[in-house]
C-alpha cells in the first residue's frame, strides 16, 4: 500500500527550479494499478519519484509531509530500504542501466539486497521464463533495441521482486511491438497481485489494465477517473486537458490538412546499400519523397529507418546514389543541404545563447533571424543559454538553426519521444506551417503525430521499403491498421560483426583450414621469391669490390638464386592448388546454400528477381567467391605481410631510401584508395544497369515471338538498345572516374625502382651511403615491385567482388515463409479466410478478407482484374506469408504445416502448365509419384486427354518437349488436370482455368473439370461469369475487399457491383453472338 | 561503431580475474616509471600479449605485437644507423621510447575494458573489501566510458549538419573555438545522463549498507597465481635487480 500524507515536494538545491508537487493526499491499494497523467512538468513524475524516494534523497528539494510504502517511510528512510519494495523503470533506456551485459543487469537489484547466489539464479531463471527474455539472455545491452532494454528494466525490477512497481514514461521509445510487449507484462506484474504506479502520456495501451487513472495539473491532483470514465471523454476533453488519445481506432487526420499533392520528388535515392559491421541494414532499390511533403517513416525498432535516414542526409556511409531535386550528391553536400533533429536534441546545441546558436556558420541577418525565432515561439528565450531550455524549447532550437541555415530537408528522429499532448499538436502545427517552403521526414513511432501532419507514409521493414503511400482516406485506415494490429513477435538477433574477409571465409566452413595453409604456403613462396635478390646482391657487391666472380666464389649465390626461384614456384604453385581446392568447394556450399534457402522462400518473392537476376546470381555472383578465396585472401595477405617486412628491410638498409619509398607507397595507396572511393560510389548504378540489362534480354528473347508477329520490332528493340547503351555508359563512367587513379598507382608502384634509383645515385655521391648498400637496397625494390602490383591488382576487383557477394548474401538473408513442421490435422476441408491482409510490393491487394469456403462445395471467386481473386488463390497455396489475420484449413493455420504436407491437401492450377522435359507420362505422374501406368492412364482418360495422347507419335511415351508444340493450350490444360486428377487432393484451387477453352473442347473441358471437383472443396476464379453461376457460393471482389456474397440469384438482386460485372459480361456474349461462333458456350 | 566494451569471454581460454587485471594494470604504472631496461619493458609486454591470447583477444594481441616490434625494430635499427641527422633520431628515439614505455599502461588498461563485465569489478572490488563508497564512483567511470563514446558519435554527426570541421588546421587556428564546439553539447548531454544513470542506481539500492552479494563468481585461480608470481619477478628484475646490476656497473 502507498500512502502520500499531504506529501508536498519543491525541487530546491543549485539547479532547483521550484517546481513541483503540492498537498498530495493520496491511497493507492495493493495490486492497484494506476496511471498518473497530465501535460508535461505537472507533477507526474515528481511522484514516482516520491514513491521510489528518489525526491528527497537524491534530488534536493522541500519536504514536506510523510509518503509511506508498506510501513516504511520512504521520506525519511535510507533509499536501499526502499529500494527493496519499490521497483523503477525509468523513461530512457540509456542512462538506467548500470551494467553492459544484460544478465549482470537482471541480477544487479538482488545483489544489491545482499541475496547468496543459488537464491539470485533462482529468481533469475525464473524472470527468464515469466518474462520470455531467452533471446536477451548474455547479450551486450548496447546492441539491443528500445524495446528490448526496456524488457531487460522490467526483467531486473522483477528479478529483485518488490511489491510495488514504478514506471516512468516507459513506453516514450517504444515500437508498436514493443509497446504490447510491455502491455503484456505490465499485465503479468498486475496478475501476481503487485501494486503498478506509472507515468505516462501514452494512455491507449494501459486502458484495459488500469484501474484508476489520476489527471494531475501544476503539481496537484486534480481528478481521478476509472478506463471506463476516461475512454468517455471525447477528443476535446482530451486535448484540453493535454491528453493524448485514449483509442487509436478513434484517431483520425487532422482537418486542417489540405489534399495531398503528388509533389516532385526531392530526394531520390537509387539501389541503396548500408551494411553495419558487415550486416546489410539498408537495401533499397529505388525511393522517391516529394517535394514539401511532411513524410512519416515507419517501421518496427532495428528496421533500418534510422540508418536509411542517416544515409539520405550524408552522415553515415551507404553505396548506390543519392539525388537532391534531381542532382547526384556526394555524403558531404547532402549534408550541407539537410539537417537532422535529433532524439537527444542535446548533442546538437553548441552555443551559448539561443540566438548565437542559431547563427552559427550561417550567413542570416540578425534581423532574419529573430524572426524565424519568434516563428518558432521563442522569441523571449533569445539571450538564454539552449541548455536552460525545455526539451520541446530545445527542439525548436534545433529546427530553427536548420531554418536559419537554409536547409532544404530536416529529418527528424522520434520527435515526439516524451511530449505531451500540447507538445504534439504544437509540433505538428509547426510543420504543417513549414511544409510550404521545406519537405519534413519524421522517424516516427507516434500514430498520433502522423496523422495530424504527415501528407506521405513510408513503411521500412527489414531494410526493405514494404510500402509508400499518400495519407488519404485509404492510407489513413492503412497505417491505423498498423499501429493497431496484432503481429509476429520478434527479436532481434545476436548479431555477429565480420568484416569481409570474415563473411567470406565463414562460408568455406571446414575448408577454412586450407585456406589458411594455402596463405602459409604463399608466405613461404613470397619470402623464397624475395630471397634470390639477396643472391644478386651478392654477386653484385662482388663485382663492385673488384672481386673476380669465379665458378667457385659465386656457386653458392648461383645456386641460391636458382633453389629459391625453384622453390617459390613450387610452394606458390601448390598454395594455388590449395586455395582453389577450398575455393570451388566452398562454391559448392554457397549454391547447395542458397538453393535450399531458395526453396523456403514465398514462391512468389522468387519469381519476381527474375529468371535473369537468379541464373546471375547462382552463376557469376557465387563464383566471385572464388576470387576472393582464392587469391585475394591468401595471394593478397602473403603479399602484403611480405611486402611490409621487405620494407622493413629496407629501413635496416638505409633510412633514407625507406624514407622515399615509403613516400611513394603512401601515394600510391593514396591512389588506390581514391580509386575505390570513386569506384564504390559508381559500383551501384553500374552493376544496377548490369542488372536491368540482364532481364531485358531475357524478356526480349522470350518475346521475340509476340515481337515479329505484331510487328512491334522498333519498340522492343528500342528498349534493348537503350539497356546495352545505359550498361556501355555506367561502365564507362565507372572505368573514367577510375582510370587516373589506375594509371596513377600503377605507374607509382611498378616503377619504384624509378624513384630509387636516381635518389640512392645521389646519395652515394654525396658520400651518404655506400653503394654495396645502394645496390642492396635497388635489390629490395625489385622484389617490392611486383608484389606490390599483385596486392594492388586484387585490391582493384574487391569492390565488384564485394558487391556480388552482397547480392548472394542478400538472397540468403531473405525472410523464409513461415512454415512449421506438422502434419494436415485439420477436422474437415474447410478454408477459412480470417480478416486477412496481404500487401504486395507495396500495395495493399488484401485489405481484410474474411470468408469461408466450405467443404463439398464451389466458391467462385468474382471481380475485375486486380481485385485480388488470384491473390487469395496464391494465399491458400501459401505462396506467400500474409501480413496479418490467419488462414485456415479445417481449424489448422497453413502457416502450422509445412509446404509439402499443405501440398497434399491442396491442388492449384494455374492457366499456365509447365511441361517438364520428360515423357507426357511422367509429365503426369508428378501429381503422384507413387501412381502406376495405369493410373496414369485412367486419369488421363478421365481428363479427357487420352484421345490426343494416343495419336501422339509415342504415345504416353512422347517426350513433352517434342510434343508441347504439338499441343494446344487447351489439351495442355487437360494435361494439368490429369494431374490433379491423379493426386486427387481435398481441395482444387481454379485459378482461370478454363482461359484456353475452346468450343470443340468445350464439352470435354467442363466434363473433366466436373470429374476434378466431385466432392471436393473447390475455389474458382473465372472471367466468365458464365461458367460459375452454378456455383454454392460467389463471392464478389473489388479492389481487395469483399464486397457481395452468395449465390448468383442472390447477388443479381442484392449486389451492385455483381450485377455491373454480370451487365457486363452478357454484353460482351452479345457481341460475340453477331460472330455467331462462340454463342452457345455462354448461356450453357 | 564499435561498442566491445567489456565483452564476454565466450572464447577466452582461461579465466583472469579482475583482480589480477588490476595488479597488471598497476604493474604497468611501475614498470613504466621504474625500470631502468629495455629488456624488462619487453618481456612485460611480451607477457601481456599472451594474457590477450589467453582472453581470446587473438588478434588484438597479434597486431599490438607487431607494432611493438616494428617500434622496436626503428630503435635498434635508428641507434645503429650513421649519419641520420640528429633530429630525426631524437624524434624517433622519443617516440619510439614514449611507445614502448606507454605500451604496457595501455594494453593493461584495454584488457580491463574489454575483458571485464561491470559485475565482476563490483565482485572484484567486493572480494577486496573496498568501502562501497569507493567502488561505485570507480565503477560508475568504467560505465561511462562507453556512453561517452557513443555521446561523441552524436555530436560528430551533429556537427556534420552545422558545417563544423574538427580537423588539425581547425585545431590549431582556432583551439577553444574548437574544443568549445566539441565540450560543450558532450557536456551537456553526458550530465543528463550521468545523473539519470545515478538516479537508476540508487533506486535500485546500490549504495546499501548490506553487504552486496555477487552472482558473478571471482575466484583466485592457478592462473592467476602463476601470472601474479611472474608479474612481480619481472618487477622485481627490472626495478631492483636491473638498478642494481646497472649501478654496478657505473
Amino acid at each position: 500500500m502507498i500512502r502520500f500524507e499531504n506529501a508536498s515536494f519543491h525541487y530546491g538545491g543549485e539547479n532547483g527550479t521550484g517546481e513541483g508537487v503540492d498537498n498530495i493526499n493520496l491511497t493507492i491499494n495493493d495490486g492497484e494499478v494506476v496511471v498518473l497523467c497530465g501535460t508535461s512538468g505537472c507533477g507526474k513524475t515528481t511522484l514516482t519519484r516520491l514513491i521510489n524516494g528518489l525526491a528527497p534523497h537524491f534530488y534536493a528539494g522541500d519536504m514536506e509531509g510523510k509518503v509511506w510504502v508498506d510501513d516504511i517511510c520512504v521520506t525519511d528512510s535510507e533509499m536501499s530500504a526502499t529500494s527493496k519494495l519499490v521497483g523503477s523503470v525509468f523513461q530512457n533506456p540509456k542512462s538506467q542501466f548500470f551494467n553492459i551485459d544484460t544478465t549482470g543487469e537482471l541480477v544487479f537489484g538482488c545483489e544489491n539486497q545482499g541475496l547468496d547466489r543459488e537464491e539470485i539464479h533462482k529468481r533469475l531463471i525464473k524472470t527468464q521464463k515469466e518474462m520470455k527474455l531467452d533471446n536477451l539472455m548474455n547479450r551486450n545491452i548496447f546492441e539491443l533495441s528500445g524495446g528490448e532494454k526496456q524488457q531487460i528494466a522490467c526483467g531486473s525490477v522483477y528479478t529483485a521482486s518488490p511489491s510495488v512497481y514504478v514506471l516512468d514514461e516507459p513506453s516514450s521509445n517504444l515500437d508498436r511491438k514493443a509497446i504490447r510487449r510491455l502491455h503484456e507484462i505490465i499485465k503479468k506484474i498486475k496478475e501476481e497481485g503487485k501494486t503498478i504506479v506509472i507515468s505516462e502520456h501514452r494512455l491507449y495501451y494501459l486502458m484495459d489494465l488500469t484501474d484508476r487513472f489520476i489527471y494531475m495539473e501544476d503539481g496537484y491532483i486534480k481528478h481521478s477517473y476509472s478506463s471506463e470514465e476516461l475512454s468517455l471523454l471525447t477528443d476535446e476533453d482530451l486535448m484540453a486537458k493535454g491528453l493524448r488519445v485514449t483509442d487509436l481506432s478513434r484517431l483520425k487526420r487532422g482537418n486542417e490538412q489540405g489534399e495531398v499533392k503528388a509533389g516532385t520528388p526531392v530526394i531520390e535515392a537509387l539501389d541503396l546499400n548500408c551494411v553495419r559491421g558487415g550486416n546489410q541494414i539498408v537495401d533499397i532499390e529505388k525511393l522517391q519523397l516529394p517535394e514539401h511533403g511532411v513524410i512519416a517513416v515507419i517501421g518496427d525498432n532495428g528496421s533500418g529507418k534510422s540508418t536509411l535516414s542517416e544515409a539520405l542526409c550524408g552522415i553515415g556511409y551507404s553505396e548506390g546514389s543519392i539525388a537532391f531535386k534531381g542532382k547526384y550528391l556526394t555524403e558531404k553536400e547532402r549534408s550541407q543541404k539537410s539537417f537532422m533533429v535529433m532524439q537527444d536534441v542535446n548533442r546538437q546545441l553548441f552555443c551559448d545563447s539561443v540566438i548565437e546558436e542559431v547563427m552559427l556558420k550561417s550567413s542570416i541577418k540578425r534581423e532574419d533571424a529573430e524572426s524565424i525565432l519568434e516563428r518558432l515561439g521563442l522569441k523571449d528565450t533569445i539571450e538564454r543559454h539552449p541548455s536552460s531550455l525545455s526539451g520541446g524549447q530545445k527542439q525548436r532550437v534545433a529546427i530553427a538553426s536548420a531554418l536559419c541555415a537554409g536547409k532544404e530537408i530536416i529529418f527528424y528522429d522520434e520527435p515526439t519521444s516524451g511530449l505531451d499532448r500540447g507538445g504534439m499538436e504544437r509540433l505538428s502545427e509547426l510543420l504543417r506551417e513549414m511544409s510550404g517552403e521545406i519537405t519534413s521526414v519524421i522517424i516516427t513511432h507516434d500514430p498520433e503525430l502522423i496523422l495530424k501532419c504527415c501528407t506521405h507514409v513510408l513503411h521500412i521493414e527489414n531494410g526493405v521499403v514494404q510500402a509508400f503511400y499518400p495519407l488519404n482516406e485509404e492510407g489513413v485506415t492503412r497505417i491505423k491498421w498498423y499501429f493497431t494490429s496484432e503481429s509476429y513477435e520478434n527479436y532481434s538477433k545476436k548479431r555477429k560483426k565480420y568484416g569481409m574477409f570474415g563473411r567470406v571465409l565463414n562460408y568455406a566452413g571446414k575448408w577454412k583450414s586450407y585456406v589458411y595453409l594455402a596463405m602459409g604456403f604463399m608466405i613461404t613462396g613470397a619470402v623464397c621469391g624475395a630471397v634470390p635478390y639477396y643472391g644478386i646482391y651478392n654477386l653484385l657487391t662482388k663485382l663492385i669490390n673488384k672481386q673476380p666472380i669465379t665458378l667457385d666464389n659465386s656457386m653458392f649465390d648461383i645456386s641460391m638464386v636458382l633453389l629459391f626461384g625453384l622453390l617459390n614456384a613450387l610452394t606458390y604453385t601448390f598454395g594455388l592448388r590449395l586455395s582453389h581446392r577450398a575455393a570451388y568447394h566452398t562454391l559448392e556450399n554457397i549454391r547447395i546454400n542458397l538453393q535450399e534457402k531458395l526453396d523456403k522462400q514465398p514462391l512468389g518473392v522468387v519469381h519476381d528477381m527474375g529468371i535473369g537476376a537468379i541464373k546471375k546470381l547462382f552463376n557469376e555472383d557465387i563464383e566471385s567467391v572464388e576470387i576472393m578465396l582464392a587469391h585475394v585472401i591468401p595471394e593478397g595477405f602473403s603479399n602484403v605481410i611480405v611486402g611490409a617486412a621487405l620494407l622493413i628491410l629496407l629501413i635496416g638498409i638505409d633510412w633514407q631510401m625507406a624514407l622515399f619509398s615509403i613516400i611513394i607507397l603512401l601515394f600510391g595507396i593514396g591512389a588506390s584508395k581514391q580509386m575505390y572511393n570513386v569506384g564504390m560510389d559508381k559500383m551501384g548504378t553500374y552493376f544496377a544497369s548490369s542488372k536491368r540489362l540482364n532481364n531485358t534480354i531475357i524478356e526480349y528473347v522470350s518475346g521475340m515471338e509476340v515481337v515479329r508477329v505484331f510487328n512491334r520490332d522498333a519498340l522492343s528493340g528500342e528498349k534493348f538498345e537503350e539497356s546495352v547503351r545505359n550498361y556501355r555508359d555506367f561502365g564507362l563512367e565507372w572505368y573514367k572516374v577510375c582510370w587516373p587513379w589506375m594509371a596513377l598507382y600503377a605507374g607509382l608502384f611498378a616503377n619504384m625502382i624509378l624513384y630509387s634509383l636516381p635518389l640512392g645515385a645521389f646519395l652515394v655521391i654525396l658520400g651518404h651511403i655506400s653503394v654495396t648498400k645502394y645496390i642492396l637496397a635497388l635489390c629490395v625494390s625489385f622484389a617490392l615491385g611486383p608484389m606490390l602490383i599483385h596486392t594492388l591488382a586484387l585490391i582493384g576487383t574487391l569492390p565488384r567482388v564485394n558487391y556480388k557477394i552482397q547480392s548472394v548474401e542478400k538472397a540468403i538473408d531473405r525472410v523464409a515463409l513461415l512454415c512449421g513442421e506438422e502434419e494436415f490435422k485439420g477436422e474437415n476441408h474447410n478454408i477459412e479466410f480470417d480478416n486477412v491482409r496481404f500487401s504486395y510490393k507495396g500495395d495493399e491487394a488484401l485489405k481484410g478478407i474474411s470468408f469461408v469456403a466450405e467443404e463439398g462445395k464451389m466458391t467462385a471467386l468474382v471481380g475485375e482484374s486486380g481485385s485480388g481473386k488470384s491473390t487469395i488463390a496464391r494465399l491458400i497455396a501459401h505462396y506467400y506469408d500474409i501480413d496479418s489475420g490467419n488462414i485456415k484449413i479445417g481449424g489448422q493455420d497453413i502457416r502450422d504445416m509445412s509446404l509439402s504436407n499443405l501440398g497434399k491437401e491442396v491442388a492449384y492450377v494455374s492457366q499456365e502448365l509447365f511441361l517438364f522435359n520428360k515423357s507426357i507420362k511422367e509429365n503426369i505422374r508428378i501429381g503422384k509419384p507413387d501412381a502406376t501406368d495405369e493410373d496414369v492412364i485412367e486419369a488421363a482418360r478421365k481428363a479427357c486427354c487420352d484421345e490426343f495422347i494416343q495419336e501422339l507419335e509415342n504415345g504416353y511415351d512422347t517426350l513433352a518437349g517434342v510434343a508441347g508444340k504439338k499441343l494446344s493450350g487447351g489439351q495442355r490444360q487437360r494435361i494439368s488436370f490429369a494431374r490433379v486428377l491423379l493426386k486427387d487432393s481435398p481441395i482444387i484451387v481454379l485459378d482461370e482455368a478454363t482461359a484456353f477453352i475452346d468450343p470443340e473442347n468445350e464439352k470435354k473441358m467442363n466434363d473433366a473439370i466436373e470429374e476434378i471437383i466431385r466432392n471436393k472443396t473447390v475455389i474458382v476464379i473465372a472471367h466468365k461469369l458464365s461458367s460459375i453461376v452454378k456455383a454454392d457460393k460467389i463471392i464478389v471482389l473489388n479492389k481487395g475487399k469483399i464486397v457481395g456474397e452468395g449465390t448468383h440469384a442472390e447477388l443479381t438482386n442484392g449486389c451492385e457491383e455483381y450485377r455491373k460485372l454480370w451487365n457486363a459480361a452478357r454484353a460482351s456474349s452479345s457481341w460475340t453472338l453477331k460472330g455467331g461462333k462462340y454463342d452457345d458456350s455462354y448461356d450453357a | 561503431m564499435d561498442l566491445t566494451f567489456y565483452g564476454e569471454e565466450d572464447n577466452s581460454l582461461v579465466k583472469i580475474d579482475p583482480r589480477t587485471k588490476f595488479l597488471i594494470f598497476i604493474g604497468s604504472g611501475i614498470m613504466c616509471f621504474a625500470s631502468y631496461s629495455d629488456l624488462g619493458v619487453i618481456i612485460y609486454s611480451a607477457l601481456l600479449c599472451v594474457i590477450f591470447v589467453l582472453c581470446g583477444k587473438k588478434f588484438t594481441a597479434l597486431k599490438s605485437a607487431l607494432l611493438l616490434g616494428v617500434m622496436l625494430y626503428l630503435r635498434v635499427i635508428l641507434k645503429n644507423s650513421q649519419g641520420a641527422p640528429s633530429v630525426i633520431l631524437l624524434l624517433v628515439t622519443a617516440l619510439s621510447t614514449v611507445f614502448m614505455f606507454g605500451f604496457p599502461t595501455v594494453m593493461s588498461l584495454l584488457l580491463i575494458i574489454k575483458t571485464t563485465k561491470i559485475s565482476q569489478f563490483l565482485a572484484a572490488f567486493q572480494a577486496i573489501h573496498l568501502p562501497i563508497k569507493l567502488i561505485i564512483p570507480i565503477a560508475v567511470f568504467f560505465r561511462f566510458l562507453p556512453t561517452v563514446a557513443d555521446e561523441w558519435n552524436g555530436v560528430r554527426k551533429a556537427m556534420a549538419f552545422r558545417g563544423i570541421v574538427i580537423s588539425p588546421v581547425q585545431i590549431i587556428c582556432h583551439p577553444w573555438r574548437t574544443i568549445e564546439y566539441m565540450l560543450i553539447p558532450m557536456l551537456f548531454s553526458s550530465i543528463s545522463v550521468m545523473e539519470e544513470l545515478a538516479a537508476a542506481t540508487m533506486a535500485r539500492g546500490m549504495d546499501t549498507d548490506v553487504k552486496r552479494s555477487s552472482y558473478e563468481k571471482v575466484r583466485f585461480g592457478i592462473v592467476d597465481y602463476i601470472l601474479v608470481i611472474l608479474l612481480i619477478g619481472i618487477i622485481v628484475f627490472t626495478t631492483i635487480i636491473g638498478h642494481a646490476a646497472k649501478g654496478g656497473i657505473m
